[in-house]
């Protein structure tokens, strides 16, 4: 698939990210990573693994690397179709050809991952209903229906990433981005993803409490925004 | 007493004068400026008489001076929060768009890519055009 590039976001993950490039470049050759000032070996092991590295000069947050992966990524010869896939490790390669083919049949602009049509391994219990209390957050506060919010794994077209403008820097970008779908009508559709919570992601992965933290920006968002 | 007004005095005074004639004061609009000035008189009035705050206290219903001065404080710090606030993430949004570009060249330069191929970040059509208006004034100046 060589019109693909996978866009990761990458902060100080230098033990697992060369695996993730690996991985990916059983699909296709572009892999962007977006290395948000990360201080471990990220950028050496991007490099090394044959990732393009785009090098955030500064820590800016999961959302603003996003964005700057997508500006990089469309500037890639031939590019018609992005994935944001996350460098933990916690996502399959295959679930995103899978969307990838979704895409190519055309009918649909993004199509994003759910793990909670899908199978979720090794959360806690906490996490889950944490992640349920988003979900209906983001239904209520979007006007789009999902059964996951804050999935990193999703595919979509060049017109998506012609359009879409993510400024919300940090994990609050989520539910930034289902916003957008609404606000530009993009054709979407949730399918089932694998997310693994290995111990290494878990110890990464988010407090709970930052939960409280994009709620309260989303909320702000919708004020200052109109 | 006495002691106490020439000090307050001469502190409003001091940050009157360190506010205006800062090197970027110019860059505040001239309604913002205009509100300090009036603020700062406020203040030097209620300090000189005291008397006179605790009458347009009763006049709209609260009882003491003080008490009006905290509220109207309270009310003035919201605004400051908010306003304080909304202009930080305006120039962290600055300083990611900056810093993005500069990630986004450098990474074309490296990996010898085509920066016209890049399609330009999605900017509202009504920025672009005065944009070019502006780029076609400059071109009318050189030409002159
Ligand atoms: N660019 C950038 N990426 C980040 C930052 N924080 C996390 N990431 C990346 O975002 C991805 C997901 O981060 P996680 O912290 O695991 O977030 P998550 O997967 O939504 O949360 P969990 O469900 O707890 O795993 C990984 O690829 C991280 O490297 C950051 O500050 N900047
Ligand atoms: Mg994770």
């Amino acid at each position: 698939m060589n019109d693909v590039a996978f866009v990761v976001p990458v902060y100080n993950e230098a033990s697992v990210i060369a695996d993730v490039i690996a991985d990916i470049h059983t699909v296709t050759p572009h892999v962007v990573c977006v290395n948000d000032g990360s201080r471990d070996g990220s950028a050496q092991a991007i490099v090394q693994a044959g990732g393009y590295l785009v090098d955030h000069p500064i820590n800016m947050g999961q959302g603003a690397a996003l964005q700057t992966g997508i500006e990089f990524a469309r500037a890639l010869p031939q590019i018609q179709r992005f994935v944001t896939f996350d460098a933990d490790g916690q996502h399959l390669v295959a679930d995103a050809v899978r969307m990838l083919d979704l895409l190519e049949e055309g009918d649909l602009d993004i199509v994003l991952g759910s793990r909670f049509l899908g199978e979720t391994v090794g959360a806690s219990g906490a996490k889950k209903v944490l992640l349920k209390a988003a979900v209906k957050f983001s239904n209520v506060t979007s006007g789009i229906r999902l059964t996951d919010a804050h999935n990193g794994l999703r595919a979509f077209n060049r017109h998506v990433a012609e359009t879409m403008e993510i400024t919300a820097p940090d994990m609050t970008h989520a539910s930034e981005i289902i916003e957008l779908i609404a606000a530009n009508s993009y054709r979407y559709r949730e399918v089932p993803v694998t997310i693994h919570y290995t111990d290494y992601s878990t110890s990464k992965g988010q407090a709970s409490v930052n939960a409280i933290n994009i709620a309260v920006d989303t909320l702000l968002r919708r004020v200052t925004r109109q | 007493m006495i002691v106490v007004q020439f000090l307050l005095i001469a502190a409003f005074v001091f940050l009157f004068f360190v506010a205006i004639r800062s090197r970027t004061a110019h860059g505040v609009s001239a309604s913002k400026k205009l509100f300090f000035m009036a603020f700062i008189a406020v203040l030097v009035v209620a300090v000189l008489a005291p008397n006179l705050v605790t009458e347009v206290a009763n006049l709209v219903g609260v009882g003491r001076g003080t008490d009006l001065v905290l509220y109207l404080l309270a009310v003035a710090f919201g605004f400051y929060v908010v306003n304080d606030y909304l202009r930080g993430q305006d120039s962290r949004q600055q300083l990611h768009r900056l810093a993005r570009r500069i990630a986004v060249l450098e990474a074309l330069e490296r990996y010898r890519l085509d920066h016209r191929d890049e399609t330009r970040p999605a900017t509202d059509p009504q920025a672009e055009q005065s944009q070019q208006a502006q780029q076609a004034q400059r071109a009318d100046d050189r030409d002159a």
